[in-house]
């Protein structure tokens, strides 16, 4: 039997969907196959506690994830951009992100990344750069200099005094699930700011 | 119901969206130099890029594609279009969707996919309306009262069958409550560039594949070139999602495979541009620029290349090192579905709509000079946004170089972008006011009885 592709309509249909079916199954079934750390492992993670929870849905809805990314690449200038006091930052593992129900690994740094950012600023920081980033008040001068001058972070004073609590419990958990800044005896430090 | 009733709504309410996608747009690029612009909740930064990306994408680009499809098909395979009745319910169904949707997401009702991020239960409504456009095309082709199968024809059922998945995958299974993490991230990624690679370039090449040869009457330059491209595309694009993650935290073997795959992407997009072009070479050369048609089919083509050379490159991992996370997939993006695909489906409602109204365009010098203020303002949009986004690259691997300097480096990019995008969407109002007066305008009596052709 002879077929003509071009003049019916069903082999056409069922080669293209073929062809496209192999590519599709191999890249989205097949990975958590063979590489079950994207979505379970041993290493302990952080679960996330109601109120983060409420600060991930703020996260998402503010779309943050257009600005700022989630994720140490395996490059030696993301680890030391991101990292803290001449520490470099760990790359970000697969398993990292087991417990988040949403992720924002994100594809745009208009902002910096913010997979490291837990810890970094103390709460009250976040608190002031929520308000005003390009005026965060007397307790935070310009460090630099050009901080607030040129960021173009939104101001997020429209939220409540509570949902601004929420997104920086949240914001605080990001990259703890690696301990990789510790004080002089090791311990591992919580609020490098204090 | 009166023949091509849903190709001429569809048409005309996706001309409208464009225009809101744009003045989105704008207002992004308004905010990177002004911040404080309409400091409301409503119009913060990322709710206006979620909405411009997703009015364009669907409001727009989908539905003209949609729109174009529904007029172009009957035409190649001789026949009516499959159900009237079924195309008018989808275009009224797609349309209060979107409205739904977009206010879902500028009240901050959205999912965590990009170009996805039309919450449910409007998402589910667009696959809805997606499956009424697969039986109308299906349909269509059935009934049809020809044997062959033209390019066209194989890229809009490629189009219907590949996006029901893609979509699925993007919105509705990356949702489920067992997937999360990076892979959940891996789905949205397959989703995102599969919504460029299968929903966008199948269905603005099959128009470009219809209106290349129609409006320069000239026969395609070659039919194997056809063949190569479709299926070659088929099998390639559907692996290079991962190339998101180049460098992240994914497993290193997807990366790999799915920058092989973008590289590969070079041979079907060649097989297609040069069929393109040959098909214009081959044309009689004192016409075959006549109008904005030809004009925005050559661009749209030109811009093809551009952004398909690119997406190969920067998929590389030493090149993907500077370029990702920067402005550089900005301008990447939106030559592909801007400078690309709007091009072809601006040539196809140009194309279209007169044919709808039953006389001629309004104007063509109206429509020249859209094109030549849109082109011109894009190729420096397109640059600003290369070159920002390079200085960035090398700007984050200095250690030196805090992170607000690389930002305050970008200013006058920024600044070059707004500009340059108002004259595009400046431009924007020349097309639609061109489009609306050939629709419902009043033409002067003389060029009336001109004007009034037969289909």
């Amino acid at each position: 039997m002879k077929i003509d592709v071009e003049k019916s309509l069903l082999w056409t249909a069922t080669g293209a969907f073929l062809l496209f079916a192999v590519g599709a199954v191999l890249t989205t079934v097949v990975p958590p196959m063979v590489n079950p750390e994207m979505w379970t492992t041993e290493h302990t993670v952080h679960e996330y506690t109601e109120q983060e929870k409420r600060g991930i849905a703020i996260y998402k809805s503010e779309g943050c994830v257009y600005c700022h990314t989630q994720q140490i690449r395996d490059l030696e200038s993301d680890q030391r951009r991101y990292g803290w006091r001449l520490v470099n930052a760990p790359v970000s593992s697969s398993w990292e992100y087991v417990n988040d129900r949403y992720n924002f690994l994100g594809t745009k740094r208009t902002g910096p990344d913010l997979a490291r950012v837990g810890g970094k600023y103390s709460s009250e920081w976040h608190w002031a750069h929520f308000k005003d980033p390009r005026n965060m008040g007397e307790k935070f001068p310009n460090r630099k200099g050009i901080y607030e001058k040129v960021s173009i972070m939104p101001s997020f004073d429209y939220l409540t005094d509570e949902e601004i609590k929420d997104l920086t419990a949240y914001i605080q958990t990001l990259g703890r699930n690696k301990n990789w800044r510790v004080n002089a005896e090791g311990q591992p430090l919580n609020d490098y700011e204090k | 119901m009166k023949q091509d009733t849903a190709a001429k709504m569809m048409i005309i309410s996706a001309c409208a969206f464009f225009g809101l996608a744009l003045t989105m747009g704008i207002l992004t690029a308004l905010k990177f130099v002004v911040p404080t612009v309409g400091d409301i909740e409503y119009l913060s930064m990322p709710r206006l890029r979620m909405l411009h990306t997703n009015i364009n994408l669907f409001g727009w680009l989908l539905q003209a594609n949609m729109g174009i499809l529904f007029w172009i098909l009957p035409r190649i395979l001789h026949t009516k279009l499959f159900s009237e009745k079924l195309g008018v319910a989808m275009g009224i169904l797609y349309n209060l969707t979107m409205i739904g949707g977009l206010i879902g997401i500028a009240t901050g009702h959205v999912k965590n996919v990009e170009y996805g991020e039309i919450p449910s239960p409007f998402d589910y409504l667009v696959a809805v309306c997606w499956v009424m456009f697969f039986i109308n095309v299906v349909g269509t082709v059935a009934i049809r009262k020809v044997k062959y199968l033209y390019v066209t024809v194989w890229y809009t059922l490629g189009a219907v069958i590949w996006t029901t998945f893609v979509y699925i995958t993007g919105n509705m299974l990356s949702q489920m409550p067992m997937v999360d993490g990076t892979n959940q991230a891996n789905l949205i990624w397959f989703y995102v560039h599969n919504a460029v690679g299968l929903i966008f370039t199948p269905l603005g090449v099959a128009i470009a594949y219809y209106l290349i040869p129609k409006q320069l009457n000239t026969p395609i330059y070659s039919h194997k070139l056809s063949m190569i491209g479709f299926w070659v595309i088929s099998f390639v694009y559907v692996w290079t999602g991962a190339h998101h993650m180049i460098h992240g935290p994914s497993p290193h073997w997807l990366q790999t495979v799915s920058i092989i795959f973008s590289f590969s992407l070079i041979i079907p997009v060649m097989a297609v541009i040069t069929n393109f072009f040959g098909t214009f070479a081959t044309a009689p050369r004192g016409t075959r620029m006549n109008g904005p048609i030809p004009k925005l089919l050559m661009m749209g083509t030109v811009y093809y290349i551009f952004t398909c050379l690119q997406g190969p490159f920067q998929a590389i991992r030493s090149v993907n090192e500077i370029t990702s996370k920067t402005d550089w997939v900005v301008g990447h993006a939106h030559m592909a579905l801007f400078g690309a695909f709007s091009y072809y489906a601006m040539a196809g409602v140009y194309y279209v709509a007169p044919k709808l109204a039953g006389r001629k365009l309004y104007s063509e010098k109206l429509g020249d000079l859209h094109f030549w203020i849109m082109t011109l303002a894009s190729v420096p949009f397109f640059a600003v946004l290369w070159i920002g986004g390079v200085i960035q690259g090398f700007a984050w691997l200095n250690p030196e170089i805090t992170f607000v300097q690389s930002l305050e480096a970008l200013k006058h990019a920024h600044w070059m972008r707004f500009f340059s995008g108002a004259f595009i969407f400046g431009a924007y109002f020349l097309f639609f006011y061109n489009i609306m007066q050939t629709f419902f305008g009043k033409y002067r009596e003389e060029d009336e009885a001109e004007a009034v052709v037969a289909e």
